[in-house]
């Protein structure tokens, strides 16, 4: 198996370089101090969000135990709120859908999707000659330096400001200094120039619910908000493990969710049902106001279902995606999403990439560089044990590669 | 379909080959693992044990392994040559002044522990005969090979008639507590850490405790010790009750301490130098001139992190630093 044996090595490569490149840590040093800091106040404000996220480690059991019922149910509710919905089983099938409404020659404006960068969706859609930009400044910059996003919250957190204004001042042809806020607006300005003329949005979102059918959307750059408004067609691209029973159910995940994140309350909080539509003239019902025209919702399966039926693994898709374990990780303090396959980091991420992004040859490498030291379990808002799960995965892998 | 067969590093057919040889996954004889004990007249039966697991022995040879390691990365057939004809330690041959040295560091450890349990009048045999308790292969993913040594595990200890394990490393107190049950059966003995014993001994005796000089010391909380037994205040204890001791704590401890990046070494051995070497610069900032851990792993690692680093910080055991102040200040080879 030399190709197997490859991606060790290649892994591991690209692993010591990111080890070995001091901006990443330090980047990462200045930004775990920040977000303790506010992740510890925000606690401190809403102490129930403890209980809470107990709570939603429950919910995620449920749901994940009931992904097929749910899934239908949300489905249903959709199509009733006027929205297309499609079910896709493999990636491929989730790129083909949304090629299908997208066509080529538009521009398309993309929230920060951990879904859509397990998929691909950025290569695809540019590869059908469309425009297609990031509007997440974290992934803006990433956009830029050709490379993936390293971290779920925070996508460009291992990049120093001196090496986002060489980026930015190459890209945009003229000098911007190496300080956050001018090179926050020579960024504004660019997206607020593309927003009005987008065709498409494409977003992910952080709960769905299947009672109402409402997407909850996380966001405080304001990008979500306009991208989800301003274009006329909004996707909405979601793994299945992302619906919850009923909205208030999607809402305390949420809540979970940006706490964690470090945030008391987000900026904005989108919550999404149907395409926007008017009854004013004479009560008839037409779909498409000053909001988006079509809604359509991509729900991904990818693997999902399999995970959830494996009795150990299946606790990974409880993961919220709020980022904690990664800012705790010793091996990603070093390396950043280095550490890590396609969109999922870490020793969670290994499981994620075994069973969903990748599969399990991809998966070994990034399995054994996990030191199960248990300190993502320790902060995990859901406690998922990603030792264990990570040393099953080891487990299966050794038995697989001898079989 | 064979293409989608994953790869295993080499380092996990070395290590439960030697295991299933030797006994320990660095292949160590019998007489490697007990010769520390010679002249310590430690009795070889009774129902409390010292279980050393072989893990300080085997540190001695570990940097020996990782600069060997490094030369041949992922080549499993200059592995595969070497497993069927010697074990790791013939491999580490050609650094037989390093490994010399650090033996001399690793069983003046567990003398120091032995002496130490002798002073504090603690009951205690020493099995000559213990194996390793397989914790790596578990780690590793080889649970195959892990059941079998678990179970050989078990059986040496109750043909002994031992009931009470003290555990000088807390990956063998984790393991037997939360891995054993779910592998052997009835396998009920009773496991406690050594430092939890010293410190119940400590409070309980009337021995005082100190150091000729003025120290001062922070504490690297190994990851097992702290998180997965909940270990944190004992080691504290013992420290805070020792005169001249001054014990200054690193920013992430306790149950956010953070990783020396021992568990990849026979993996990836860079990536746990650099994981040691952060953990380095993070203890140095204390101020303290000796950071004390309780873990031969992460004595071996954060060694070798301070070697790269150059900070000047020395790494030294739990055992070794209770052993001096029981003296007094005078001892500890």
């Amino acid at each position: 198996m030399p190709e197997a044996k490859a991606l060790f090595e290649k892994y591991y490569d690209k692993l010591l370089q990111s080890a070995g490149n001091d901006n990443i840590s330090l980047a990462i040093s200045w930004a775990l101090d920040i977000w303790r800091e506010k992740k510890a106040k925000a606690l401190e404000r809403f102490p129930e969000t403890v209980e809470l996220a107990k709570e939603v480690r429950h919910l995620k059991e449920d749901c994940v135990q009931r992904l097929d019922e749910l899934v239908h149910q949300a489905s249903e509710a959709l199509k009733e709120n006027g929205v297309q919905v499609y079910y896709a089983k493999t990636a491929d099938d989730a790129l083909a859908i949304v090629g299908k409404i997208i066509g080529s020659g538009k521009v398309v404006l993309a929230a920060k999707t951990i879904t859509g960068e397990e998929i691909g969706l950025r290569q695809y859609v540019e590869n059908l000659r469309n425009e297609y930009w990031e509007t997440d400044v974290g992934e803006f910059i990433q956009q830029l330096r050709k490379e993936k996003p390293m971290h779920y919250g925070l996508p460009a957190l291992h990049v120093t400001r001196k090496e986002v204004a060489r980026l930015l001042t190459n890209f945009f042809g003229r000098e911007i200094p190496p300080e956050a806020p001018a090179q926050v607006a020579a960024i504004r300005q660019f997206l607020r120039s593309k927003y009005s003329t987008a065709d498409v949005g494409i977003s992910g979102c952080n709960a769905l619910a299947a009672d109402t059918g409402s997407a909850i959307i996380i966001e405080n750059e304001g990008n979500i908000r306009i991208l989800t408004g301003m274009p006329p067609v909004h996707i909405i691209l979601l793994g299945i493990e992302k619906v919850a029973p009923t909205l208030h159910d999607a809402f305390k995940v949420a809540e979970v969710t940006w706490r964690y994140a470090g945030f008391t309350m987000p900026a904005y909080l989108n919550i999404v049902s149907a395409p926007s539509s008017t009854s004013d003239i004479e009560f008839n019902l037409v779909r498409g106001a000053s909001g988006p025209l079509e809604l359509h919702v991509i729900f991904l399966d990818n693997g999902r279902s399999t995970l959830a039926k494996d009795p150990i693994q299946k606790e990974a898709l409880y993961c919220l995606k709020c980022g904690n374990c990664l800012f705790e990780c010793p091996v990603f303090q070093l390396t950043a999403g280095y550490y890590g396959g396609h969109g999922h980091f870490g020793g969670i991420g290994a499981i994620w990439n075994a069973y969903i992004t990748s599969s399990l040859k991809e998966a070994a490498p990034i399995a054994y560089t996990c030191f199960r030291c248990g300190s993502c379990a320790e902060i995990c808002p859901v406690s998922i044990d990603a030792c264990k799960l990570v040393t099953e995965l080891r487990h299966t892998i050794v038995r697989t590669a001898r079989s | 379909m064979g293409s989608t067969k994953p790869y295993i590093p080499p380092a996990l057919s070395l290590i439960s080959t030697n295991t299933v040889r030797s006994g320990n996954p660095l292949g160590l004889t019998i007489q490697d693992c007990a010769s520390w004990a010679n002249n310590l007249q430690i009795p070889n039966k009774g129902d409390t044990i010292l279980y050393t697991g072989c893990e300080y022995q085997m540190t001695s040879y570990i940097q020996s392994l990782r600069n060997i390691l490094k030369k041949v990365k992922f080549q499993d057939s200059f592995f595969s040559a070497f497993q069927h004809i010697q074990g790791f330690v013939d491999l580490t041959k050609a650094y037989t002044h390093i490994v010399k040295k650090q033996r001399e560091t690793y069983d003046n450890f567990l003398r120091m522990s032995a002496l130490t349990l002798m002073r504090l009048n603690i009951d205690f045999a020493y099995l000559e005969g213990e194996l390793y308790s397989g914790a790596l292969l578990y780690e590793y993913g080889l649970f195959e090979e892990f059941q079998k040594q678990a179970q050989l595990v078990a059986d040496v200890f109750k043909q002994a008639g031992v009931k009470r394990i003290i555990t000088l490393s807390p990956h063998s107190a984790e393991i037997f507590l939360k891995v054993y049950p779910k592998f052997v059966d009835s396998f009920d003995f009773e496991i406690i850490t050594y430092v939890s014993v010293i410190t119940d001994a400590v409070k309980k005796s009337n021995r005082a405790l100190s150091l000729a000089e003025p120290l001062i010391v922070t504490l690297h909380d190994p990851c097992h010790l702290a998180r997965s037994l909940n270990v944190t205040e004992e080691p504290r204890e013992v420290l805070q009750a020792i005169k001249n001791l001054v014990l200054k704590e690193v920013a992430s401890n306790r149950r956010l301490t953070v990783c020396c990046g021992a568990p990849c070494e026979l993996i990836y051995p860079e990536l746990a130098e650099l994981a040691a070497a952060k953990r380095v610069r993070e203890l140095a900032e204390t101020g303290a001139k000796v950071a004390i851990t309780l873990c031969p792993f992460c004595h071996a690692n954060l060694t070798g992190g301070v070697r790269l680093t150059g900070k000047d910080i020395r790494i030294i055991d739990f055992i070794e630093i209770v052993c001096q102040a029981l003296e007094g200040g005078n001892a500890g080879g």
